[in-house]
């Protein structure tokens, strides 16, 4: 897939273009015929349900899964995994804390640098930087293991960005957390898009995260690429208002372009009935026919 | 040159300072019991090829602690990639995928020489004489690189930690005990010496004993055996290596 038209990529030049990506696992297909493209400098949300393809096709665009078909291209060149000069571009985040237990934070850091060809004093410097960044220069000689979940979450975050990538993956970067870290870690990786100069790219199954943080959100079910969008182009796709109707059984929701045709159709009803603006997780549930639980 | 092997030799090496109590004790242990049973139990006052049961069994020890040390990579290996998921960032990083080869197989040879001073110490302790010279020393980098690659190979076949014990079980427990470890090969069945001779420990069992009792007989061929060995194994590990997803 070209990506000569930069509107594309949310009008901006293209740093990720991916075009008809497959993998499947024996007779389980985790990616079915994906195309998408991310811009540069693009806070990019993969929303979808668990076990819709997302960790697969992040693992499909670092190069820890090779693609069935299809192909994945890095400012317009061929993503090959051998090629090691793509993979100093990417900074990963996995979805579980893959860290060293027995290594204290900055050692964590050290090894990660070095395999990265960096050293010496502008390595030690980076170590220094990422983790003040990441609120961890306390916790520099700490071990790893003893870390809060939090802070571990940091500590993988700011390794993944010691070797200054332009792109960062982040696989459900706030699952296991409670509320207040999930919002202080919104906040953290809006600096990280924003202070870093770093393209964002996280997968997610909250909602309101995707909402709350995201540039541009593409929603993934069952291995297939349902919508992308604006949050606010997504909701406009099925009406930016919906009306709440209570029945005796279930809730039936209505979608409507403007206020005042969801308010006019709410004054016939006789049932119980609430109006409010659509969310992410109505698009989801109109697109798909099931809630994102 | 080569930081993906030099960063993934000096992680093991971080983590390997650690635990390094845990490791000497775990290193002396097993040797300590096997001379008890052996040495003082079963064979004592025995004659083998010559020599004094001791000084037979307390090489052939060495070699058999040395491998497990440098074999035991495949478990943390294993756990690394599948629990802890550390693997990932080797294969993250913008290395060679033969580097982590190199850099898991120096690991293991650094591991291996552990029990080797652990078993230099059993033989002042039990008066036993052993020649640690450089052809020694040859002989055991190429043993303990053989057996580090052996481990990283499992290590990277295997599926689950389960995979990783039934290797454990089927390889290298027979290896221990029918490569001439505790009795001379030649003395077994004919069939037990069929078994030994395609595993690598007879081999290097052979020539470590060899370049450590003073005044035995010397076989060079089986240098080049280890060698050949060795080269298959890296060639193996490269293909192997090559084709690992997470």
């Amino acid at each position: 897939m070209s990506c000569a038209d930069a509107l594309s990529c949310n009008q901006r030049p293209c740093e990720i273009e991916v075009a008809g990506l497959r993998r499947s696992f024996g007779k389980t297909v985790a990616v079915d015929d994906i195309s998408f493209n991310v811009g540069q400098g693009e806070l990019f949300a993969f929303l979808g349900p668990n076990g819709a393809g997302k960790t697969t096709t992040i693992n499909l665009l670092t190069g820890l899964l090779k693609p069935d078909a299809g192909e994945v291209r890095y400012h317009g060149e061929l993503f090959d995994p051998k090629r090691l000069n793509v993979k100093q571009l990417i900074g990963v985040v996995p979805q579980h804390n893959n860290l060293d237990r027995e290594l204290t934070a900055a050692e964590n850091l050290l090894i990660h640098g070095r395999l990265f060809g960096m050293r010496g004093s502008k390595l030690q410097q980076r170590i220094y930087t990422c983790l003040e960044f990441a609120d961890l220069t306390e916790k520099r000689d700490t071990p790893a293991g003893k870390l809060s979940g939090g802070m571990k979450r940091k500590l993988v975050i700011a390794r993944a960005l010691l070797h200054q990538p332009q792109i960062l993956f982040l696989d459900e970067p706030t699952v296991g957390l409670d509320p207040h870290s999930r919002r202080k870690m919104w906040a953290f990786l809006r600096r990280i898009n924003q202070e870093q100069d770093c393209t964002v790219f996280l997968t997610t199954h909250y909602i309101e995260e995707a909402e709350a943080l995201a540039d541009r959100v593409l929603i993934i079910d069952q291995a297939k690429l349902v919508t992308g969008g604006t949050p606010q182009e997504l909701k406009a796709k099925v009406g930016n208002y919906v009306l709440d109707i209570y029945n005796e059984e279930d809730i039936q929701n209505e979608f409507f372009e403007q206020r005042p045709a969801a308010m006019q159709r709410l004054e016939q009803l006789d049932t119980s009935v609430r109006i409010r603006e659509t969310t992410l997780e109505d698009v989801f549930l109109k697109l798909t026919g099931k809630r994102m639980d | 040159m080569l930081y993906g092997a030099r960063a993934i030799y000096l992680r093991e090496m971080l983590i390997l300072r650690r635990k390094m109590i845990k490791t000497l004790m775990a290193s002396a242990v097993s040797p300590a019991l096997f001379l008890l049973a052996f040495g003082y139990g079963v064979g004592r006052g025995a004659q083998v090829g010559g020599v004094d049961y001791l000084a037979f069994l307390l090489p052939g020890l060495l070699t058999m602690s040395s491998m497990n040390q440098a074999y035991g990579i495949a478990t943390e290996i294993n756990i690394s990639r599948f629990y802890f998921k550390v693997f990932e960032e080797f294969l993250l990083a913008p290395i060679k995928r033969w580097e982590i080869i190199l850099g898991e197989t120096c690991y293991g040879i650094t591991k291996g020489f552990i029990p080797v001073l652990i078993i230099g110490l059993y033989s002042l302790l039990t008066g036993v004489t052993l020649k640690f010279g450089p052809l020694f020393l040859l002989a055991l980098l190429l043993h303990l690189a053989i057996f580090a690659l052996l481990g990283f190979i499992a290590a990277m076949i295997v599926k689950s930690h389960a995979d990783q014990a039934t290797i454990n079980a089927f390889l290298i427990t027979p290896m221990m005990f029918l490569s001439g470890t505790f009795f001379p090969v030649d003395q077994m069945p004919l069939a037990i010496r069929a078994v030994a001779s395609i595993f690598p420990l007879t081999y290097s069992t052979q020539l470590i004993r060899a370049t450590l009792t003073p005044g035995a007989e010397l076989n060079a061929w089986l240098y080049l055996v280890l060698v050949a060995i060795l080269a298959v194994l890296f060639f193996l590990a490269k293909r192997i290596v090559a084709k690992v997803e997470i």
